[in-house]
């Protein structure tokens, strides 16, 4: 009646029923710690966020978009940003992905969204972030055009990696008007390479 | 020695792999994906994924919003990349274009992709998205694949398992 393989077995059936049981009361908790306690769709703000300058470059390598006859335009920025992300640190989340974004149309039919500067945050200590003239971190091409006299639409997102569970994305809400960055032409110069 | 009962065991074990087989590619199914299940194999998505990590996927989206985590295959190299988009570009077609990068390393993966090819394309390149994810469970697979005495160890305890726990 009772062999080690029913044993085996009814053991192993237990423990998996549990397990996911307890995972899914892990993500109930979660979000509603998230969404209830910390209402983080409204909470998760941007105090300030200036973009001190956009730096705009020609570069020709294909490391950069570019390919030797064409060379392409790339984008930096430099900005300030103040935005409070502690209210996404519960006990599950193991780390936050902010991501500071530019919305834009690359022609009247095409749409593209681009990263300008992340951080991953993994304590909530230092998730009160408040950062001056920070050089943004990645210089960005179009895949079709280049970025003169385009109107890009600043964004900043995160997303919660927990310990166990699914990923959470989410949007800061922006609290100035100002998040609309106009680049403006780059000036002509006579030898347009980096 | 009763033929009968070595029949039946027989037919309890090919019921346990085709059911395992069923599952596998029902799954494949309801989420679009070739693989909906994968382990991490590699650190360059650390802190968030661990080698070991075992992470679920999703592929019934059209598009990809930025800040996803995808995973994509590269032609003729069987190793599924796990890594974040950083760029996306959509174009008059309603193709999305993609470029990715781990949180880990320092440059895009321009010199992962095959040569010549700068971007993913979500229709064709991507596995899926990262929706779910389970901490280090999948280290059993890594452990049986990376050393093959590992693998002989793991599949002769099963046949054993198999032929003699079968009532």
């Amino acid at each position: 009646m009772f062999s080690l393989n029913q044993r085996f077995q009814t053991v192993i059936n237990a423990a998996i029923t549990y397990a996911i049981f307890i995972i899914f009361l892990i993500i109930t908790l979660f979000h509603f710690q998230l969404y209830v306690e910390n209402n983080i769709t409204e909470t998760v703000k941007v105090n300030n966020l200036n973009i001190i300058k956009p730096i705009l470059n020609l570069r020709t390598s294909r490391m950069f978009g570019g390919s030797g006859k064409f060379p392409k335009e790339n984008l930096r920025i430099k900005f300030d940003l103040n935005t409070d992300l502690s209210p996404l640190f519960t006990w599950n989340t193991k780390q936050v992905f902010v991501y500071l974004t530019g919305a834009y149309n690359s022609t009247s039919t095409s749409s593209s969204e681009v990263t300008f500067w992340d951080k991953i945050i993994t304590d909530k200590k230092n998730a009160d972030l408040d950062l001056h003239a920070v050089m943004g971190k990645y210089s960005v091409w179009d895949k079709q055009n280049g970025f003169s006299n385009k109107d890009l639409q600043l964004k900043l997102h995160w997303n919660i990696q927990p310990f166990v569970g699914n990923l959470i994305f989410g949007e800061a809400v922006m609290s100035n008007s100002g998040d609309i960055l106009h680049i403006p032409a780059k000036e002509q110069k006579t030898n347009g390479t980096a | 020695m009763n033929l009968r009962k070595e029949l039946t065991n027989f037919l309890n074990l090919c019921f346990i792999f085709s059911g395992a087989f069923m599952f596998w590619k029902g799954l494949s199914i309801i989420t679009n994906s070739e693989s909906p299940i994968v382990v991490v194999l590699s650190g360059s998505m650390e802190p968030a994924f661990h080698r070991g990590d075992v992470l679920f996927l999703w592929n019934k989206n059209k598009y990809n919003n930025i800040g996803d985590i995808v995973v994509y295959e590269v032609e003729h190299r069987q190793i599924p990349i796990v890594h974040r988009v950083l760029r996306e570009h959509k174009n008059r077609k309603g193709e999305q274009f993609l470029l990715t990068k781990g949180d880990n390393n320092n440059g895009n993966d321009i010199p992962l992709y095959a040569p010549g090819k700068k971007y993913l394309q979500k229709s064709t390149d991507i596995l899926g998205t990262v929706k779910g994810f389970l901490p280090q469970v999948g280290y059993v697979t890594i452990w049986v694949s990376e050393n093959k005495n590992n693998a002989y160890l793991f599949y002769g305890l099963m046949a054993i398992a198999a032929l003699f726990f079968n009532n």
